[in-house]
This record gives structure tokens, sequence and C-alpha cells, in this order.
């Protein structure tokens, strides 16, 4: 056997040794995705992550593993549903999103205890739209004894962005595809003629353009709405 | 297309970063002169703002739908895990069961007299009886584990003492005379019944009952064993459990 041949006969040997240890790392692998497990984050990995708008979807799914039961559990023990607690980890996940990508978490805490206090703010807010002012203040009361990390302030325009969502909402599926696709996906023209079937790019354009200016009507139609998220802007 | 339009499509432009050179200085002039200009920018701003969080509300969405299932899936699974831990700690209890089971009956069914005889012989020693002179030749024979020597002094005694009825019976079994030592024993039995004594009778039941045993006669050896058993004064009754006389019992 010459030097290569030994080598190769080598590799393959160790590989067959390996064989046990990569089936139970394998199995142990198997395990954690079972467990829900799959990546793992830390902090400071997790922000990076999520401020990224390439693709945060990883991130997002490790929220939803580490974090969901968590804020379930919270919200069902304070006279929410599981339904309730569904939406609220959405809009947790989107403001927390929002929040790190305008830099306004500081790091004064781990993303855990932030989210914990933000989860509680918002439920105390939902509470306070519902008109179940009581349960709201007693969770408060309660609340002010857990933690101090005040993040009240992050949630102030709340109900702005809430209205927001529902006006564009009302935007016909075509006109929020593309964009979507040009404003969020950050897709080419020509990529969005390709994926939504235009006849070509000016039509993508000039769809793109009436789109974005029929949901800055459906807006100034909500003055209110339009003079919180001005105001919002230069906070 | 009218002057307004044409000015939203060029504001529209500049917002997706599509005019460059002296079109953007233009249009920069025209902003900062135009407060009407400058408004619609920032109204379109906020649209196009409003569309970038409505898409990152519709991917969060989606990942919704895919994690809630995943979520779910995994609480069964956790279940499923805990039932196979259970499902398998049952299962190897139960084969623990079978075997220890089958393990009773092969004891239960594979057991002889002799087998039995083993296990439950226990060696007698001698009573030292208060203010009694010295032991007699024979129990100095037994004490040596002589037991030919003690049948030969028994034979030769005309009138034995009831320990010596006990020494004998005990010296013929361990000399595989389980015969002989029944006989001796039954002698002592009777011995106290004529004379209404109850002299070693303790020690003459247990070592008959063994006899029995070791002379394959277990349906003789039971009734003696049951009533020992019955009697928890009986010096023998700890001697015996249920599982022996049960033992015993199959015997027949």
């Amino acid at each position: 056997m010459n030097m290569a041949g030994f080598l190769i006969y080598l590799d393959t040997a160790s590989i067959k040794r390996l064989t046990p240890v990569t089936k139970l790392l394998s199995t142990l692998t198997n395990y954690r995705n079972l467990m829900g497990a799959r990546k793992d984050f830390t902090d400071q990995s997790l922000i990076h992550s999520l401020r990224s708008e390439a693709n945060p979807d990883e991130a997002i799914r490790y929220l939803y593993r580490t974090q969901f039961r968590l804020t379930a559990a919270y919200i069902k023990q304070n006279s929410g549903t599981e339904e309730d607690a569904e939406d609220i980890f959405q809009e947790l996940v989107l403001m927390f999103i929002e929040i790190l990508r305008k830099d306004k978490f500081r790091g004064e805490s781990s993303v855990s205890t932030f989210l914990y206090a933000l989860t509680r703010n918002i439920w105390l807010n939902e509470l306070n739209r519902r008109g179940k002012s009581k349960r709201r203040d007693e969770i408060f009361e309660k609340a002010k004894d857990e933690s101090d990390l005040d993040v009240s302030h992050l949630i102030a325009d709340r109900e702005t962005k809430l209205q927001l969502m529902k006006v564009v909402d009302k935007l016909g599926e075509p006109c929020k595809k593309i964009l979507l696709a040009f404003y969020f996906e950050n897709q080419a023209i020509k990529e969005i003629l390709e994926t939504l079937n235009y006849e070509n790019e000016q039509v993508v354009r000039n769809k793109k353009y009436k789109c974005l200016k029929q949901l800055e009507q459906m807006m100034m139609a909500e003055p209110d709405l339009v003079k919180n998220l001005k105001s919002a802007r230069y906070e | 297309m009218n002057e307004n339009s044409t000015h939203t499509e060029k504001l529209i432009q500049y917002l997706d970063g599509e005019i460059q050179g002296e079109e953007l200085e233009l249009l920069k002039q025209n902003l900062a002169n135009d407060q009407s200009l400058r408004e619609e920018l920032e109204n379109l701003q906020l649209a196009r703002d409003a569309a970038r969080r409505y898409g990152l509300k519709s991917k969060i969405n989606d990942i919704h739908s895919e994690m809630m299932q995943e979520l779910k899936e995994n609480k069964p699974a956790r279940a499923r895990v805990i039932k196979m831990f259970i499902q398998t700690g049952l299962r190897v209890a139960a084969v623990v069961i079978v075997l220890v089971g089958l393990s009773a009956l092969y004891q239960y069914f594979k057991t002889s007299p002799e087998k039995l005889f083993s296990e439950n012989y226990q060696t007698y020693t001698i009573h030292e009886m208060r203010g009694e002179s010295a032991n007699s030749r024979l129990q100095e024979k037994y004490r040596m584990g002589k037991m030919d020597s003690v049948i030969l002094e028994f034979n030769s005694l005309s009138v034995p003492k009831p320990e010596e009825y006990i020494l004998a019976g005990i010296a013929f079994l361990e000399n595989n005379q389980p015969e002989k030592a029944i006989k001796t024993l039954q002698e002592l039995i009777q011995k106290n019944i004529d004379s209404k004594t109850d002299y070693f009778e303790d020690d003459a039941e247990y070592y008959l009952a063994m006899s029995y045993l070791k002379n394959r006669e277990p349906e003789k050896a039971l009734p003696i064993l049951e009533k020992i058993q019955a009697d928890p004064r009986h010096p023998y009754n700890s001697k015996l459990s249920k599982w022996f006389i049960l033992k015993v019992k199959s015997l027949h």
C-alpha cells in the first residue's frame, strides 16, 4: 500500500470508528429538534439577526421556541386566552424588531427580561383598550413589584400602529403584493415583473406608483392617525 | 399625467433612490422651497413605512402559523417521549413480573423433598440444662460431630434421656438413615404421650418432619409442618415460611 492508499485507508477507518459517535450526535440532534431547540442564539446574535432585514426568520423562530410559552402563560394567568396570547406574541415580536431596528433597545436587561416587560405593558394596554381597567390596575400593581424595567414609552404609539395596520389591510391584494415586494422584500422591478406576472417593467412601475399613492391617500383620510404618526417620527 | 402626479412620481423616485445628478439637485431645491412638496414627501414616506411594517407583520404572521404547528406537534412529541418511557418501563416491569412468576412456577414444580430438606434443615445445639451434671458421652460425641459414635452410644443405652433421642435422631438423619431417625423420634413422642410429658417435644416434631422429607414422605411431613406454622410460640415457627409449606404441598 502506497502512502496515498494508506491515508485513504486511515481516513476510512477513522470514519468507521466515528460512526457510533456520529450516530449518537445525530440522535441527540434529532432529540433536540424534537424538543424544539434547533438553533441557539445568544442575546447578542439574536439582536444582530433580528436587526438584519436580510433574513431574521430563524431568529424569529427562536423567539417562538424560547418565549412563546412564557408569554402565553403570563397572558393566560392574567385573564387572557390562548388566542390572546397568540395575537399578543405576534405583536410583541413585531414591536421588538422595530425597537431593535430603531436602536431603542439599550441592553440594560437580557432579551428575555425585556420581552417580559414588553409583554406586560402590551397586555396592560390591551386590557385598557378592552375597558378592563380594574383587572389592568390589579396586574399593574402586581407588576410594579416584579420589575422596575420601564418600557411603557416604547408602546405609547401602539394604538396608532394597530390603526395603521388596519388601514393597510384595506388595500387591495395586488397593491399589497407589489408594495411588499418592493419596499419590504427589496425586490427589483424586474423580479416583481416575473413573480407577479406584469406585462413589462413600466407597468410594474406605474402600478407601484398608484398603489403607494393610494395607500397615502387612505392614510390621509385618517387625520388623527397621520398626526400621531408624524409626531412619533420626531420622538 | 398632470403636474401634481408628475411631482408625486418624482417624489416616489426620490424616495426609492432612483433620481441622480441634476434632477436630484433640482428636486432638493424644490423641496427646500415648497412646503406642500415636503409634506407630500413625508406622507409618501409614511405610506412606504406602513407598507414595510405590514410586510414584517405578514412575515411574522407566516412564521407564527408555522411555529404554532411546530409547538403543538412538540407538545404531543414530549408526551410521546414520556409515554414511550412509561410504556418501556411498564414492559420491563411486566417482563420482570413474568420472569419472577415463571421462576416461582419453576421452583414450585421442580422442587423435591430432598431439596426442601436441605433448604430448611436447622442444625441442633445441645440445650444447657441448669443444674445438670456433666454431659453424657453421647452428648460429647454429638458436640464433636461424630454421628456414628452418637448412634453407637444411643444403641448402648438402656434408658436414653429425651434429648439423647433427639441427638440420635439427628445423627441418623445426618448419616442418611431417615427411617431410623423417624423411628427414634417417634419413640420420644410416644414416650411423652405415655408419660404425659412434653420433653423436647418441639424439637422432636421439627426433626421428625425433616426426617419425613428426607425419606421422601412429604405427605407425612406436611401436617407436622402446618401444626408448627400455626403455632406462633413454637420455637421452629419462624423457620417455616408460607412459601416453604406451599412447596411441600406441591410435592403431594
